[in-house]
């Protein structure tokens, strides 16, 4: 089997040591986890596996001889295949076409391109990865997240001359993908796994480690804490490997005790796939919302927000509110949406400018903003929500996910709100970012806040929520007590057929 | 140094183009009467600018600000030759900049047309209704009242230097007016921090609770509006209205917003630097003016400063940009 070996890997960027004796071993035939908080070194010990940095210090080795990652040809010349967060596709054109990008396409001399050989090329990749329900002539557009991923891994196993891949790297890969999406995605892995390829799997989602892999390595503040054999790995042993500190347990309990007149009423809500709404959200509580793809999850807080038209009616305090995210945000709704780069943030601005703006309203006088009053604001709000930034100032592209997404935190607490809308609110966001957020959460419900949060991640949901509804094709099928529920059970919850 | 250069190469560019004509020109150039003679010769350029970067500022663009300027300046005249008085027949060719602008609005923001194409389209609309207007004739002389031509020609007196006075005209001062209105609403008011967060990213903004539709369509009546008093300021200048004089205005307009948000903190459009780019231009253009450069270098020499500019600043972006 090919083996790959990084030992005491240094890398400094100016001031900051992002790689301080960092190491990995990949070998074909096992699935690896890199884990680590964010700023732990993951992306930077990547970019070196891919070739796009050179490190200061420390070893590589194929095979037991050293080598030198000097540039991605090089990387891939090793056989090494990365997939991004990002998928470098083109959505206009087919799969097949995709598929062949880096590839040459079969001509007939000219450039007269062989549609049928092109075809043929891909499908015999696609089901080489044991993928067969994808047909190499659809749109690329027209795929979910999940199927694109899946046909970028095909991609790499079409036959050419050049070097066959052996390792894969896969960063972040189910951050945007349904549950149904990742267990396709997993037996694809599987398949190359028993094909004896060597996969390095990069993820914040701790289930998924903890069922797929073989090995895992945690690196913290640039350094090789630990690397785990799949019987000695347990969640409680990672997240102390990565935070150095020990979690008793991620979810803080629930403080107050959640009761009197409703927040949040929703009744006979209809909105795109959405039909039949209703549920009523006490002071205090946290209901959350499962379900599967295509269950209509992803529109609800959208239409409870006004920002997809609806029909019914949404109450909050007993009073109806008008159909515009203007109107949502000044009666005390406050969103955290699902996408916070495309949705929520403006990236090039200073990240006080997103925390202010739902708010201008109320920091303005007579039509000009109150600076003083913004400032203010945003240092009380950054402190509740432990935003780690150099000043208000700076722009939010420069965060971390897991401080974007407390910029985003920070605005929906400036309301104050009455009710939080939260959309997978710890999706792509680091251990230590993601029990800040936890925190903020219960903070809130002890004033009496209540919270709508809608996430696919099921220990999350059932260690947050009081209740929990769940989504199926477009309706809530059942509220139940969130207490006692099992993640197995949930799931079973959303699979289940509906009664009819 | 290389975030150095990108945030004062600009400005440095400028500091060194103003020593070399000096340098060049030791009895001409750095005499007030010289610079106020530029801040006239600018005044134009400088107000479509400013409008300009109200569209810009959401991320959008004007192609028919030049047309737009013909068409209010041939409005205006046309209805002097009716013999409308001057506040009126100024009025109405504001209120064709506000309708033009307006239209470009719902055709982008409404409609959805992107805005080189919409705008592209009603660049030769508003060139076309300016030639069907003025029967594609120059209109001047006598048709033209004196009190409307004296406008160019007259100013703010400063006191004197020496034996001759020293007059801010009042383009100069109509100019700064306008650049300081825009200024308040695009930095200190809430409109123009919505119109920052549309630019910065539109979905979000919707999401938050900003009127997006509605305030690119606002944006756009404002740069018509912009374009229009820039059209009017040229024809009190040359006392005469003609349905191409404001063509050359839309691309430089551009070129001065481009040159200023490669000195501004995120790259973003802001007033103060678009001012500063049309005060590049308009210094390069004077001293060359001086120097007896012909016109067609001179037009190379300004796109290589533009594109100078805009190089080193991307280069500075991507440079600093990742870590």
């Amino acid at each position: 089997m090919p083996q790959l070996a990084l030992h005491g890997v240094v890398k400094t960027y100016g001031q900051t040591r992002a790689l301080d004796g960092a190491g990995l071993e990949l070998r074909g035939g096992e699935i690896h986890a890199l884990m680590g908080e964010n700023g732990a070194g993951k992306s930077t010990l990547i970019r070196i596996l891919a070739g796009l940095e050179m490190p200061d210090a420390g070893q590589i080795t194929f095979n037991g001889a050293p080598v030198a990652l000097t540039s991605p040809a090089a990387a891939e010349g090793l056989g090494l295949r990365f997939l991004h967060q990002e998928l470098q596709i083109v959505p206009a054109l087919s799969v097949a076409e995709n598929m062949h990008l880096a590839h040459p396409y079969p001509t007939f001399g000219l450039g007269i391109v062989r549609w049928d050989a092109l075809r043929a090329a891909s499908l015999a990749a696609l089901t080489r990865l044991g993928v067969t329900h994808i047909d190499p002539k659809t749109r690329m557009a027209d795929l979910g997240p999940g199927d694109q991923m899946l046909t970028r891994i095909a991609a790499t196993m079409i036959d050419t001359q050049g070097s066959l891949p052996w390792a894969y790297v896969l960063d972040e890969p189910t951050a945007a993908l349904t549950g149904a999406e990742a267990e396709r995605l997993f037996a694809a892995l599987h398949t190359l796994r028993a094909a004896g390829q060597a996969i390095l799997y990069v993820s914040h989602r701790m289930d998924e480690v903890l069922a797929l892999s073989d090995r895992v390595t945690v690196l913290r503040d640039g350094r090789l804490v630990s690397t785990l054999m799949r019987d000695q790995v347990s969640r409680d042993q990672i997240i102390q490997d990565m935070t150095g500190r020990d979690f008793a347990t991620l979810y803080p309990p629930a403080s107050g005790e959640e009761g009197g007149a409703p927040l949040l009423e929703v009744r006979g809500v209809q909105a795109g796939i959405l039909h039949d709404m209703d549920f009523t959200l006490k002071a205090g509580e946290v209901l959350g919302i499962a379900g599967l793809s295509g269950s209509g999850r992803n529109h609800l807080l959208r239409a409870l927000m006004g920002a997809v038209p609806r029909q019914g009616q949404v109450l909050v305090k007993g009073q109806g509110i008008g159909q515009s995210p203007a109107a949502a945000w000044a009666a005390g709704l406050a969103y955290v949406p699902r996408e916070r780069r495309a949705e929520g943030l403006m990236l090039h601005q200073p990240l006080a400018d997103t925390v202010a703006l739902p708010h201008i309203p109320a920091l303005s006088t007579a039509g000009f903003v109150r600076r003083s009053w913004i400032t203010r604001l945003v240092a009380r709000l950054a402190q509740a929500v432990r935003l780690k930034a150099q000043s208000q100032a700076q722009v939010a592209a420069e965060l971390s996910g897991g401080n974007q997404q407390k910029v985003l935190f920070a605005r929906a607490l400036a309301g104050p709100p009455v009710v939080l809308l939260l959309d997978e609110p710890t999706r792509g966001v680091d251990v230590g970012a993601k029990f800040d957020i936890y925190a903020t959460i219960r903070g809130l419900t002890a004033q009496g806040v209540g919270v709508v949060m809608v996430s696919s991640d099921l220990p999350e949901l059932i260690g947050l929520s009081d209740r929990i509804g769940i989504l199926q094709g477009g309706r809530l099928t059942q509220i139940l007590p969130a207490e006692g529920l099992t993640e197995g059970a949930l799931l079973a919850l959303c699979y289940e057929k509906e009664v009819v | 140094m290389v975030r150095f250069l990108r945030h004062y190469g600009t400005l440095m560019g400028m500091v060194a183009i103003v020593l070399v004509f000096w340098a060049l020109l030791p009895d001409t150039f750095m005499t007030a009467r010289n610079w106020l003679n530029i801040t006239q010769q600018v005044s134009m350029l400088t107000v479509a600018a400013v409008a300009m970067t109200v569209v810009m500022v959401v991320g959008d663009f004007d192609l028919s600000v030049g047309s737009m300027a013909s068409l209010s300046g041939i409005v205006a005249a046309v209805l002097f030759t009716l013999g409308w008085p001057v506040p009126l027949a100024v009025g109405a060719a504001l209120v064709v900049g506000l309708a033009g602008g307006l239209v470009n609005g719902v055709l982008v923001s409404v409609i959805g047309i992107l805005p080189f194409v919409a705008t592209l389209a009603t660049l030769t609309m508003y060139s076309g209704a300016a030639f069907i207007l003025s029967g594609g004739k120059t209109i001047f002389g006598r048709d033209i009242p004196q009190s409307f031509a004296d406008f160019a020609k007259s100013g703010l007196p400063l006191g004197s230097l020496g034996d001759k006075p020293v007059i801010l005209p009042w383009l100069t001062v109509l100019a700064l007016a306008i650049t300081g209105v825009v200024f308040v609403v695009l930095e200190l008011s809430t409109y123009g921090r919505r119109l920052y967060a549309i630019g910065g990213n539109a979905e979000a903004a919707r999401l938050a609770g900003v009127r997006v539709t509605w305030l690119r369509l606002t944006a756009y009546g404002f740069t018509g509006v912009g374009a229009a008093v820039a059209g009017l300021m040229y024809a009190s200048r040359v006392a005469s209205a003609n349905p191409t004089q404001g063509e050359g205005l839309m691309l430089n307009a551009i070129a001065a917003v481009f040159l200023g948000m490669t000195v501004t903190r995120h790259g973003q459009p802001r007033v103060v630097a678009s001012v500063l780019g049309v005060l590049v231009l308009g210094i390069m253009d004077n001293g060359l003016t001086q120097l007896q450069v012909d016109s067609y270098v001179r037009e190379v020499l300004v796109g290589l400063i533009i594109l100078l500019a805009v190089s080193i600043s991307a280069l500075g972006r991507r440079a600093t940009g990742r870590r």
